[in-house]
């Protein structure tokens, strides 16, 4: 009989993400750049959360904002079945 | 004055005259209320992102200028009117913006690049323009319902 040892739940690793907007500030958050703010959205068209992302909060906002402009002017989607639509 | 960008997505179908015609209709708008063009870019037709008004291209034209605020509204007043219009988006860059000194340096930064294409575009000089246009912080001044 063997006895199974329990699994110790090994610590996970976190890999502090640093602001890329923060660490090169020559980067502009602009909505007329759509291939910078496609970092950004799923494949869906959603918006990747700050968690993810590893924006801070205050490029995050401006991020958001411009993805929304961008959708508006329709050179960004707001949701990947309006592709084939 | 403030500085103004304005993004206009024009019918697709138009022909090439047709559509020159509407850009010089808008931008004429703009000197006609004391606004100066500062800078024009045609981005042609491009694909959209989904269909607006059953419109799969459209063709993106670039305006920004300085003017007066009264001058966007007339702006977007008759953008809202004018069927071969299918989108439009304004966003202000600059709050009391001297026309002059933008109008050199634009005049400036389009000079060094004609000489030396390789190094030209520093990113010194893009830096130059941003405090120039006091707050570089870009609010938008209106967000049309569609």
């Amino acid at each position: 009989m063997a006895i199974i040892p329990k699994r110790k739940r090994r610590p996970t690793f976190h890999r502090r993400k640093v602001c890329r907007f923060c660490v090169d500030s020559k980067l502009v958050i602009d909505h007329k750049d759509v291939n910078t703010l496609r970092n950004f959205i799923t494949e869906r068209g959603k918006i990747i959360p700050r968690r993810i992302s590893g924006n801070c909060a205050r490029h995050q906002r401006k991020i958001t904002t411009a993805i929304k402009r961008a959708r508006h002017l329709a050179l960004m989607p707001y949701t990947a079945s309006m592709i084939q639509g | 004055m403030h500085r103004y960008e304005t993004i206009f997505v024009v019918n697709p179908d138009l022909s090439d005259d047709e559509t020159q015609n509407v850009i010089q209709k808008f931008t004429g708008i703009i000197s006609a209320t004391g606004g100066v063009q500062l800078k024009l870019e045609d981005w042609g037709r491009r694909r959209l992102a989904y269909k607006i008004d059953k419109f799969n291209q459209g063709y993106y034209v670039l305006v920004d200028f300085a003017g007066m605020p009264a001058g966007l509204m007339e702006l977007e007043r008759n953008l809202k009117i004018d069927d071969r219009i299918i989108r439009y988006l304004s966003v202000k860059t600059g709050v009391n913006v001297n026309v002059e000194a933008l109008q050199q340096e634009l005049a400036a930064k389009a000079k060094p690049v004609e000489e030396k294409p390789e190094t030209a575009p520093t990113a010194a000089g893009e830096e130059e323009a941003a405090p120039a246009a006091a707050s570089s912080e870009p609010e938008p001044v209106t967000t049309p319902e569609e």
